[in-house]
C-alpha cells in the first residue's frame, strides 16, 4: 500500500470491517472473535489476541456493537460501509455550520448557492477571456502544457 | 491614571468597531498575507491592551494604595479583575476550542482512515497521501494537525478534470503545508474570548476568507489562474442545496475575481499594511512604557 500514514493495525481495522460488512450484507448476524479469527485471523496469520485487539479498538471507536453473549462478545458494524461514509460526509458538511463552529476541517468550497451559478460562470468566462488576451496567457497555458501530459 | 483609561479605550475599540471596519475595506484582501497580519495584530493589541491596564498603573497606584485615597485601591482592583477576567475568557475558549478540535478531527481521521479508498484515475494511483471517500457527492476538504488527510469524495475526481482535482489537491495542501488551521483556530479563541455583544462574525469571516484567497494563490502557482477559476465554478455547481449558508453570502464569487491577483504582487499596498500592523501592535506597549515612565 502506498500509503504511509497507514499503520499495520490500521490496515487489520479495515481488513477485519471489510469482512464485516460482506458478512453482514449477505444477510449474517453478528460475529464472535474466534469466528473472525478463523477467517481472516487465519488469512492473514495473525494471532487471537490481535483479532480480539483490533475487534476491542473498533469497539472504542464506535465503529463496531459490542454484545455480551454468554462469556463471549460478539461484533457487528454500526453501519453499512455506504451508510458510514454518508454519515461521514454529513459531519464534514455539518461542520460548515455558525462561524465559530467551522475550522475542524477545511473544506475547499462551502457556501456556493445554486442560486449564484450563473453569476460564477460568468466571472469565470471572464477570466478565460482576460487569459487569452493578456499575457497572463502565459501562467495558464503552462498549466493546462503540464496535465496534457497526465 | 490616564494611561489606564487609554488602554481600556484602545482595547474596546480594538475589540469592537475595528474589526467591523477592517472587514469592510476589501482592498486588503488583494495582500491577503499582509491582511491577515493586521488582523493577528490588531487582535493581539487588543488583548494586550486589555491585559495592560492594570500593570500601565501599577507604579502610580502602589504609591496611591498604601498612602491615598481608597478609590485608587477600587481602580486598581477592578482593573485588576477586568484583565484577570479577559485572560480568563482566554484560556478557557483557548481550552475548549482546543480540544472540541482535536476530537473532532481525530474521529474524523478514524472514519477516513477506514472507509477511504486509494485514488486512481485511469488506473494511476494519483496521490499517496489523497484519502477519498466512495460518494458521489462532490467535496473536498483536508483534515489539519500532526497527521493531516487531503480527503476527496469519490464524485469529485468523477466530475472534474484532472487538472482541476490538481488545482483542488494544491489548495487543500497549501492550507496544510501554511498551516492555516492555526492561525484560524487563534481567530477563533479570540473571537469567543470576546463577550458576545462585542464578537464581529463579520470579522471572522474576513479571516476565513483570506486563509481561502492564500490557498487559492498558492494553487495559482501550480496550475494557472484559469484552471484554478474552472475548479472553483465545478465545486460550485455540485455542491450539495443543503449545504449552501444561504444567498448572498458566497465566498466563490470573491475569490474568482482575486484569482486575477494572484499574479500581481501588490508590493506597496503590503509594505503600508503590514506598517499599520506594526503601529497597531505599538500603540498598547507606548502606553504601558508611557504610564511606567511618567509615574
Amino acid at each position: 500500500m502506498p500509503r504511509s500514514s497507514v499503520t499495520r493495525l490500521g490496515e487489520l481495522e479495515r481488513a477485519v470491517m471489510e469482512h464485516l460488512w460482506i458478512h453482514g450484507e449477505a444477510g449474517g448476524g453478528s460475529l464472535t472473535v474466534r469466528e473472525v479469527y478463523e477467517t481472516v485471523g487465519t488469512r492473514r496469520e495473525l494471532a487471537y489476541t490481535t483479532v480480539m485487539t483490533v475487534l476491542d479498538r473498533l469497539a472504542k471507536k464506535r465503529l463496531v456493537t459490542q454484545e455480551r453473549d454468554g462469556r463471549a462478545y460478539r461484533y457487528s458494524p454500526v453501519g453499512t460501509r455506504e451508510e458510514l461514509t454518508a454519515q461521514t460526509m454529513r459531519e464534514t458538511l455539518g461542520d460548515l455550520e455558525a462561524p465559530d463552529r467551522k475550522g475542524a476541517m477545511l473544506h475547499f468550497l462551502d457556501d456556493a448557492s445554486p442560486q449564484e451559478i450563473d453569476d460564477l460562470k460568468a466571472a469565470l468566462a471572464e477570466i478565460e477571456r482576460r487569459s487569452m488576451t493578456t499575457s497572463g496567457s502565459k501562467s495558464s497555458s503552462v498549466g493546462t502544457r503540464r496535465f496534457r501530459r497526465a | 491614571m490616564v494611561f489606564a483609561a487609554a488602554l481600556v479605550t484602545l482595547a474596546l475599540v480594538l475589540a469592537w468597531p475595528v474589526p467591523r471596519l477592517l472587514a469592510r475595506m476589501t482592498t486588503f484582501r488583494r495582500a491577503p498575507r499582509a491582511a491577515l497580519v493586521v488582523w493577528q495584530s490588531v487582535t493581539i493589541a487588543a488583548v494586550l491592551s486589555a491585559l495592560a491596564a492594570t500593570p500601565a498603573v501599577l507604579p502610580e497606584i502602589g504609591r496611591e494604595a498604601l498612602e491615598g485615597p481608597g478609590s485608587a485601591r477600587a481602580l486598581a482592583t477592578g482593573g485588576a479583575i477586568l484583565s484577570g477576567l479577559m485572560l480568563a475568557r482566554v484560556l478557557v475558549s483557548g481550552h475548549q476550542i482546543g480540544t472540541r478540535l482535536r476530537a473532532t478531527r481525530r474521529r474524523h481521521r478514524e472514519l477516513v482512515d477506514l472507509l477511504s479508498n486509494a485514488p486512481e484515475v485511469r488506473n494511476e494511483p494519483i496521490d499517496p497521501q489523497l484519502y477519498v471517500l466512495e460518494h458521489a457527492t462532490p467535496t473536498a476538504y483536508c483534515v489539519p494537525g500532526l497527521r493531516s488527510r487531503v480527503v476527496l469524495s469519490q464524485g469529485t475526481i468523477d466530475a472534474l478534470p484532472p487538472a482541476e482535482v490538481e488545482a483542488v489537491l494544491a489548495h487543500e495542501r497549501a492550507h496544510l503545508r501554511e498551516r492555516h488551521d492555526l492561525i484560524l483556530e487563534f481567530f477563533t479563541v479570540m473571537y469567543t474570548a470576546l463577550p458576545p455583544i462585542l464578537r464581529s462574525p463579520e470579522a471572522l469571516r474576513e479571516v476565513q476568507l483570506l486563509a481561502e484567497v492564500l490557498a487559492d494563490r498558492s494553487a495559482v502557482k501550480a496550475v494557472g489562474p484559469v484552471v484554478m477559476a474552472r475548479a472553483v465554478v465545478a465545486m460550485a455547481e455540485s455542491t450539495a442545496p443543503d449545504a449552501a449558508m444561504g444567498a448572498g453570502r458566497s465566498t466563490a464569487r470573491i475569490r474568482l475575481d482575486l484569482l486575477h491577483e494572484a499574479t500581481r504582487p501588490r508590493i506597496l499596498l503590503s509594505l503600508l499594511m503590514f506598517g499599520l500592523a506594526a503601529l497597531v501592535l505599538g500603540a498598547p506597549i507606548c502606553l504601558v512604557v508611557a504610564g511606567w515612565t511618567t509615574s
